[in-house]
């Protein structure tokens, strides 16, 4: 195996006529953690996704740890299970507890049994900071648990690479530092991590490179130092005076 | 604070007051209130007095000699008709000597059912389990042919025990259909997707009276001699997709209610389309198409009547032989209320379950 985790190359994604990905390459190393920003509307959350095939991708190319995403299931099936994702709006299953909703993607999915299961949720929740809501519901907890329950069960199945999209955006201010914090963490243990986010105190800090979107394409890529300080493209420094102007 | 604010705080500061004072306040606070109050109050306890006078204080409840010559000239409740024809409600036409073996297959049957109930037994193979176990009981004892029990066949079925069965039976046979009507509906490819909905349309348009005269009258004709089985069974089958194209509807109102993070969350942690459906999209669906879903059960218990236009003795129909003979033709009421309270009982008990269940969704816990 190589050390490319993600490999995209010239794809393109269309709705209908509307063209939302425009000629996108992207190499994401191993252990490399980028940050993707940019304007509501301009195909950050569509990029991410089109790499664990929430969404297809029309012309081009992905390739995630040396398997090609096409039509084949059982190779979406396969690179799924190896690619966690951690949701805006949590999506954790309401009807399962929150061991529960760790437990039953590796029981089902890596085939793992209920004891060895519960073992390592628990690990990752105490990781994360709740073992001690593992009995209750997720109606029961407040967005940043939610979350941070969300960030355990991706986990739980031990992917190689996770994708954020906007992990804190629905939540209330008090509450981002936390998830924040557990990211942050996830980051220092080498995980490969793939963020769309607006938190540009996040991206300064942890990331490789952070890549800016405008109407389906990339704009800018660069690494944070030079992405803050020195940005080159015109419509970079408007969308960064406007997201820190305040 | 507004003045309706601080009323309102005045207001529950306050300890409440007596029960007389609340109604006093309510029910007889000015002279229209009063006058109101008063004539409703009358009409309520002359229609209680009324009924209660017929049903009760003026009823002839048993007749000793078995015939209606004691509710003869009388004002009330002649319940003496059910006390001679209660057998005759009960088990339809079903052997007279053999009526035990119905009422042991009844209560097989309503048994399994409330089992089927309670949360223990909510895992695919006990319900299949205890449902296979239930029909074969019910079938040893009401079909009889062994342990020196002569075989009764399906005409001779009939009462409560085949009002029962045949909607068991029904349901059982269309809730799996439904859900796999409605699953297809949802199917990614545009061909199972038309062609389901197509059927369910068409199916939903037809009145049940006419598919239950397909099932038994025509369908003989048109089937290879193999298929064609038991008439019960066609009607019941046919009974069952009835219902089936309902219920499929409103466990696809169920799923289309979901967020749609919900099933992509299921997929991005690598969940096959089965694993999703079953644990996390199905489980779902239910619990939010509940209310209509007890509704639909409700109907479709009362739409069992419907299998007398094609010979079943039914409870009502059974019910309608009892006061058919012309000595007991004026006992009509009498037997429509005992029947109509066997309905209630049945239909109250559903609702009652129903709230239950939403009580138990409500905290979480599936």
């Amino acid at each position: 195996m190589t050390d490319v985790a993600v490999s995209i190359s010239h794809m393109n994604k269309y709705y209908g006529g509307f063209h939302a990905l425009k000629d996108v390459n992207l190499e994401v190393e191993k252990g490399e953690r980028i940050v993707v920003c940019g304007p509501s509307g301009s195909g950050k959350s569509t990029l991410i996704r089109c790499i664990n095939r929430l969404e297809e991708h029309q012309e081009g190319s992905i390739n995630v740890l040396g398997t090609e995403l096409n039509d084949d299931v059982a190779n979406i099936d396969i690179i799924r299970r190896e690619v966690g994702m951690v949701f805006q709006h949590f999506n954790l299953f309401p009807h399962l507890t929150v061991l529960e909703n760790c437990t039953l993607a590796p029981m089902l999915a890596r085939k793992i049994s209920q004891a060895d299961a519960e073992k390592s949720a628990m690990m990752f929740l105490e990781r994360v900071r709740i073992p001690e809501q593992a009995e209750k519901f997720p109606g029961e907890l407040s967005g940043g648990q939610q979350q941070r329950v969300a960030i355990a069960r991706a986990l739980c199945m031990k992917p190689e690479i996770l994708l954020f999209d906007e992990p804190t955006s629905a939540l209330d201010p008090e509450m981002i530092s936390e998830v924040l914090d557990v990211m942050v963490g996830l980051a220092s243990d080498g995980m490969t991590m793939i963020c769309v986010t607006h938190e540009m105190g996040f991206a300064r800090q942890v990331a490789d490179r952070v890549i800016f979107m405008d109407h389906g394409e990339i704009v800018e890529e660069a690494a944070p130092g030079q992405f803050f300080e020195a940005p080159k493209n015109e419509r970079t420094k408007e969308f960064l005076r406007q997201i820190l102007s305040h | 604070m507004t003045i309706s604010a601080t009323a309102a705080s005045i207001r529950n500061a306050r300890p409440r007051g007596s029960l007389g004072n609340r109604l006093r306040k309510r029910y007889f606070s000015t002279p229209v209130n009063t006058s109101i109050s008063v004539v409703g109050l009358a009409i309520m306890a002359w229609v209680i007095w009324t009924a209660f006078e017929w049903a009760v204080l003026n009823a002839v409840w048993r007749s000793p000699d078995g015939t209606s010559q004691v509710c003869r000239g009388i004002d009330g409740a002649c319940w003496a008709v059910i006390n001679v024809r209660w057998r005759l409600i009960l088990f339809g036409l079903f052997p007279f000597e053999e009526q035990w073996r119905s009422t042991i297959a009844c209560i097989v049957i309503v048994v399994v059912a409330i089992l089927s109930c309670v949360p223990v037994f909510w895992k695919p193979v006990r319900l299949a389990g205890l449902w296979v176990a239930g029909f074969a009981l019910f079938y040893s004892f009401i079909s009889g042919g062994i342990f020196d029990m002569p075989y009764v066949g399906p005409s001779e079925w009939g009462g409560l025990t085949l009002t029962v069965f045949f909607y068991a039976a029904g349901v059982l046979i269309g809730m799996p259909l439904a859900i796999c009507l409605a699953l297809m509906r949802r199917s990614e490819l545009p061909v199972i997707a038309v062609t389901t909905g197509l059927f369910i349309d068409v199916v939903r348009s037809l009145p049940l009276v006419t598919i239950l005269f397909t099932a038994a009258l025509v369908l003989p004709f048109v089937l290879p001699s193999f298929l064609i089985g038991d008439k019960i069974w066609r009607v019941i089958i046919g009974f069952a997709l009835f219902f089936a194209v309902y219920q499929a509807e409103i466990i696809r109102s169920g799923i289309q209610s979901l967020p749609k993070g919900q099933e992509e969350a299921a997929k991005a942690l690598g969940l096959s389309y089965w694993q999703r459906t079953t644990r996390i999209i199905l489980p779902q669906a239910f619990r939010r198409a509940l209310p209509p879903t007890i509704n639909q059960f409700v109907i479709t218990f009362k739409e069992t009547a419907l299998i007398v236009i094609i010979g079943f003795f039914d409870v009502l129909a059974s019910g309608k032989a009892a006061f058919g003979s012309g000595e007991w033709s004026f006992a009509w009421v009498e037997v429509y209320c005992f029947v109509a309270m066997i309905y209630f009982v049945f239909v109250f008990s559903l609702s009652r379950y129903g709230v239950y269940l939403e009580h138990r969704l409500r905290v979480g816990k599936l």
